[in-house]
């Protein structure tokens, strides 16, 4: 939102602050400030002139050699003895006795200061000194007309300060528009003068065309027929017209074109230029219609029709753009079709140009979430939509209409020529009557404030206070239409008053301490765990490519899909961390990272898990790991046992049970990676929670992928995991005697699995130990014979102590010659 | 699956039937019919050539999932091995798999440093819960006073999915869960302490200063006689722990429709102390937050007496305070798991 501070200056009675106060009071009470634009320096040194003399160029059939007055301000340039400056002109329409734009040497034309900004000089230019040059709108950066220079019609004097006359000395401000979104007010220069003198501690007085009703009871001539038929009462709560006639269509005059300019805005011509210029300054966008080509159009007869617009009704608008409509879509049509999209932009058909004499100025309100939406659908944002979005009062129409109207008698010629139409369905009463007390608003605040400051900063912003001791009796002005409850108001009396002096306490609290949170303390210590173990930590998107999740072997249709994404490659909630990480190995890879451990914790949305308690997606809690190498390296077994490692490192020795997984289980997302026969899924042997699964991944996906040769991973889920690692340690008592150790080596068929040998051992000793022991049993080597392929022999080393004596080798021997035999009848492995 | 072009369709029946009787399922995508049918590419019409090449490649495609299948349920070079076993059959105890050595290890910025924070705020009281990535509506907007069809939803830029989910764009999406878990609480006269740590997502381009994907952490304080200047305290106290120095703060008016007022909260540049220094862009100061006090929509929504109790709310980025620290120049670097720039991260 650009604001003048000159336009500001006009509009209150008292001397602004010097530039910079005032923008950190604005930056601090009113919204972030995001620029500032300094026009009086890029103006500095435009002059405005009389052309004395102007003559042909001798040595051009084009040029004219001209004579000004500068009323000797500029210094350092050649002059006659009468003191005038000589000065070569190619445009058309210079001639002598007319005032011009004068930019003389070592000035920079204005409309190259934000670019590359040039600067002028003495030329020669045929033969013929030119001091400077006489400037176009153009090349002063007003507008884009370069059809000769500027003719200065007003009454000036030469050598008077073309900035200065003017408002071009002027400093615009830019506002964060986010601040504003609530505040339709502060979408037009006056809003913001009011709130400019509010933070300075003024008061502030509308204008008496803008705070009085324009008054209407003069009748006049109605040689403009028109009517106006409002189909959607709701949606458009006010819909005002009237009808001009006699305009003369040219280019504005200069002040308003440097205001339009300064606040940003193109200028078009001079109808189309005032209404915009009363939407900068009130907020109130209005638009004019061209009467005679809607006559001609609707055969003979002028309806304006407010209406929803027919499904894929067309419409060009007059950046000449066609658009399709929906029935969403408010447009104002004549009994043929749509000549406006309501609230954002006129029709190419009916609009102001040129050859226009009569027109029609609607001055409307529209329903700021209709507007919104059909922007949205049609991707157009316009400032009046930008204004309409906020939602502006229905209260000012009138006024801004009545003011429109003044200035085109004045700038156009054009009068009044049709009775007022004013379609209302609010009532003008309406204005929101609130009370709060100053008790209320100080402890809010956390500082005292009286109930007459309180009302002295409000009505500075011509809010109506009446003071009743600690209460205070507020009228809402109708251009809040932010403003419905006492926060409101405590909103307002705290900016307006500053933060400056708050006095800063911390809230009051209970001595009883927080707990942790249970799951993030987990994920901390997994974090610890793993990177202490060489792993690396990565965050990887939640959104994940359909190919990947296909490449995986998971299906699409339990994936939650985004119906809006960036791009395919975001297109899938992930249904399992694992995919995500694979994704990421071939790059790491090929980065020169010869190998690494990968991990991620996070969050996985598969449809299969259905909906929770609140009826939303479940949200499973996983953490994966992923260890991959460069095909360089060579490393001795299967890579599955590498993960197995990483898997003990986090869980701490937790005892886990391993079982291969099956067809039936790779129905679930998160097994779908993994190979079968060389992976498994992974429980908590105390508790039989499954924990995850753990293994190398398909061929499928090594391939589609490029994943490397070692390449293993896990899965598990982080609250069974949470369990597991937050899990007080136990403790077994040290026994004072030494511990005797020995190995037992069994030749078992390989149909016997590792742990179905390990946990049979480890059974027979516990039954069969001496009393007060305690025993460890560790594997020590599994050997398979290539000659023998259908058995293996598996070392393990016992280590026991007693309690209560120094246990001696042949009670050993004696407990594991148990084991072999029981080993023999029941596993059929023998001692070797 | 059928193919338009007859010789590429013929060609695929041929080689489907050829696949059941190979040993060695590789060398179906040796073929030399299929080599043929590549090789006439070149002596075709140009204009032909991109539907059929299209087919070709689908065919091509289709053979190297049969391979890939074929591989996936078992293959001579993959055994199965015993999944129980602690390490793999005839490993020497020397070459038996090991992890890395910690010097490898990292753990990533974002979280580390969202360790830290929450660290900060358990010592202050705060309780912590972690936000959802898939919430509804309701809890994004409607329960934060976000009326249907509001401009304030322009700010943000939300994924929804299909079935009408939302990805949430911010972490304030908790609030009125958190309100209500600890209203009961709040009657007992415990005022309600949390901060709310989370991934929130923006649709918005990527560039070295915008991600899609971020974190945040919201705070929320509700208690009796609970003011705006317990608010600037809070945050300030926080601040000052987390820099290890004095600070300056202040603030300047903001609008989101769930704070009422609404505050964009500055403080003086702790890298250079107002000097003007590159992170502060040599304004001295550094805008880093949302906050205000939770307009009284809200704390009725979770059926919270708004006359008797008031409270607070603030937003935070994560991802800029770990940039600010490290003077990290891209923000796409965080969900890059470039090990590159995460080992240097311990």
């Amino acid at each position: 939102m650009r604001v003048s501070l000159n336009m500001i200056r006009q509009l209150v009675d008292f001397d602004l602050p010097p530039k910079d106060e005032l923008i950190e009071k604005i930056g601090a009470q009113l919204g972030g400030v995001e620029a500032v634009y300094d026009y009086g320096q890029k103006y500095k040194g435009v002059i405005i002139v009389k052309v004395i003399s102007c003559v042909n160029h001798p040595n051009s059939d084009h040029l004219h050699l001209c004579m000004i007055d500068d009323g000797g301000v500029v210094k350092d340039v050649e002059r006659n003895a009468d003191g005038h400056v000589q000065v070569v002109c190619g445009a058309s329409n210079v001639r002598a006795n007319m005032s011009a734009v004068w930019l003389s040497p070592g000035t920079i034309v204005p409309q190259t200061t934000d670019n590359d900004p040039y600067k002028l000089e003495v030329r020669d230019i045929r033969g013929l000194k030119s001091n400077g040059m006489l400037a176009s709108a153009r090349e002063l950066g007003l507008g884009d007309d370069h059809n000769g220079i500027v003719d200065i019609l007003d009454q000036v004097d030469a050598g008077e300060d073309f900035a200065t006359k003017y408002g071009l000395d002027d400093i615009v401000i830019d506002i964060e528009n986010k601040m504003f979104t609530h505040r339709p007010d502060l979408f037009g220069q006056l809003g913001i003068a009011r709130e400019v003198a509010g933070i300075c501690g003024r008061q502030f007085k509308s204008p008496s065309w803008y705070a009085t009703k324009w008054d209407i009871t003069e009748t006049f001539n109605s040689e403009l027929n028109f009517s106006v038929h409002n189909e959607l009462n709701q949606l458009v709560p006010r819909f005002t017209a009237i009808g001009i006639t006699g305009v003369k269509v040219t280019g504005s005059p200069l002040w308003l074109i440097s205001a339009l300019v300064r606040l940003g805005q193109k200028p078009v011509n001079n109808v189309v230029d005032i209404t915009n210029y009363y939407m900068l300054l009130t907020a109130q966008p209005l638009h004019a219609y061209d009467y005679d080509k809607i006559k001609l159009q609707n055969e003979g007869s002028v309806n304006l029709i407010v209406r929803k617009a027919s499904p894929k009704e067309q419409l060009k608008l007059i950046n000449n753009k066609i658009v399709t409509l929906s029935d969403k879509d408010i447009v104002i049509a004549t009994d043929k079709h749509p000549i406006g999209l309501a609230g954002i932009m006129g029709g190419a058909e009916c609009e102001v140009s040129q050859s226009t004499t009569n027109i029609i100025l609607e001055c409307a309100t529209f329903d700021m979430y209709s507007i919104r939406r059909s922007c949205m659908e049609l991707g157009i944002f316009t400032e009046a939509a930008t204004r309409f979005t906020k939602g502006q009062s229905t209260q000012q129409n009138l006024a801004v209409l009545g003011a429109v109207c003044g200035d085109i008698e004045t700038i156009c010629s054009g009068k009044i020529s049709s009775n007022l139409v004013d379609d209302k369905h609010e009532t003008e009463s309406s204005s929101v009557e609130l009370k709060t007390s100053a008790d209320f608003l100080s402890a809010r605040l956390g500082m005292n404030i009286k109930s007459d400051e309180v009302s002295k900063l409000l009505s500075n912003v011509e809010f109506e206070c009446n003071n009743n001791g600690n209460f205070i009796d507020i009228r809402v002005p109708f251009w809040r239409t932010d403003i419905s409850i006492q926060e409101d108001i405590l909103e307002e009396v705290g900016r307006l008053k500053g933060y400056d002096n708050l006095p800063l306490l911390l809230p009051s609290r209970v001595l009883t301490p927080v707990s942790k949170n249970y799951l993030l303390k987990a994920k901390s210590l997994i974090r610890s765990r793993l990177s202490a173990a060489g792993a690396n930590e990565v965050l990887t998107y939640s959104f994940v490519h359909g190919k990947l999740i296909d490449g995986v072997g998971q299906n699409k249709e339990l994936a939650y899909q985004l119906a809006n994404a960036l791009s395919p490659d975001l297109q899938f909630y992930r249904m399992s961390i694992i995919p995500s990480l694979l994704d990421k190995v071939h790059a790491a890879i090929k980065n020169g990272t010869e190998r690494f451990a990968m991990f991620e914790i996070g969050m996985t949305h598969t449809k299969e898990r259905g909906l929770d308690n609140e009826n939303l997606p479940v949200e499973d809690q996983y953490v994966g790991l992923v260890f991959a190498a460069n095909d360089h390296i060579l490393f001795e077994g299967a890579p599955y046992y590498m993960a197995l490692k990483y898997l003990n490192v986090l869980t701490g020795g937790e005892e886990l049970s391993f079982k291969p997984i099956s067809i039936e289980d790779q129905k679930y997302a998160v097994m779908c990676p993994y190979l079968q026969g060389r992976s498994a899924l992974v429980s908590v042997k105390e508790t039989g929670q499954f924990l995850g699964i753990l293994g190398e991944f398909k061929q499928s996906v090594t391939s589609k992928l490029k994943l490397p040769k070692y390449c293993s991973g896990f899965e598990l889920d982080t609250t069974v995991l949470a369990d597991v690692i937050m899990k007080e340690s136990s403790y077994v008592p040290l026994s004072k005697f030494p511990s005797v150790e020995q190995d037992i080596s069994l030749k078992a068929p390989v149909d016997i699995c590792y742990s179905v040998l390990y946990d049979f051992v480890h059974q027979v000793i516990a039954d069969e130990a001496p009393k007060n022991t305690t025993f460890k049993l560790t594997p020590v080597d599994i050997y398979q014979s290539p000659k023998d392929t259908n058995y293996q022999h598996i070392t393990l080393r016992l280590s026991i102590s007693s309690y209560i004596k120094t246990m001696t080798a042949s009670e050993v021997n004696a407990l594991l010659d148990q084991v072999s035999l029981r080993a023999k009848e029941s596993l059929k492995a023998e001692r070797l | 699956m059928n193919y338009d072009n007859e010789e590429i369709n013929k060609t695929a029946q041929l080689l489907r039937s050829r696949f059941q009787t190979l040993t060695n399922k590789e060398e179906i995508l040796k073929a030399v019919e299929l080599r043929a049918l590549f090789d006439a590419i070149k002596t075709m019409p140009p204009e032909n050539r991109s539907v059929y090449g299209k087919e070709l490649n689908n065919l091509k495609d289709e053979l190297r999932t049969l391979v890939d299948t074929a591989a996936d349920n078992g293959s001579a070079d993959l055994p199965p091995i015993d999944v129980t076993a602690p390490f793999d059959v005839n490993t020497k105890i020397n070459n038996r798999a090991t992890t890395l050595t910690s010097d490898f290890g990292s753990k990533h910025p974002l979280m580390s440093e969202l360790e830290r924070v929450l660290d900060i705020f358990y010592l202050m009281g705060f309780g912590a819960v972690e936000s959802r990535e898939l919430d509804d509506d309701y809890h994004m907007f409607t329960s934060l006073n976000f009326p249907k069809d509001h401009p304030a939803k322009d700010d943000y830029d939300t994924f929804s999915t299909i079935d009408g989910y939302i990805a949430p764009a911010h972490t304030s999406t908790m609030q009125n869960r958190i309100l209500r878990t600890y209203r009961a609480g709040l009657l007992e006269g415990t005022p309600i302490a949390a901060v709310i740590p989370g991934r929130v997502f923006r649709n918005e381009d990527l560039d070295s200063r915008h991600e899609h994907t971020f974190y945040q952490i919201e705070g929320i304080y509700v208690g009796e006689g609970t003011n705006v200047g317990n608010l600037i305290a809070t945050l300030k106290t926080f601040l000052e722990r987390y820099y290890e120095k004095t600070l300056e703060v202040k603030t300047q008016p903001f609008y989101f429709p769930f704070t009422e007022p609404s505050f964009e909260f500055a403080l003086s540049c702790p890298f250079c102390d107002k000097a003007g220094c590159t992170v502060c862009s040599q304004t001295g100061w550094i805008e880093l937050l949302g906050c205000g006090m939770i307009h009284p929509n809200v704390l009725k929504e979770a059926d919270i007496d708004s006359e008797r109790y008031s409270g607070f709310a603030w937003g935070m980025g994560i991802d800029r305070l770990v940039m600010m620290k490290y003077d990290i120049e891209d923000i796409r670097h965080f969900e890059s798991a470039n090990l590159n720039f995460l080992r240097q991260f311990k």
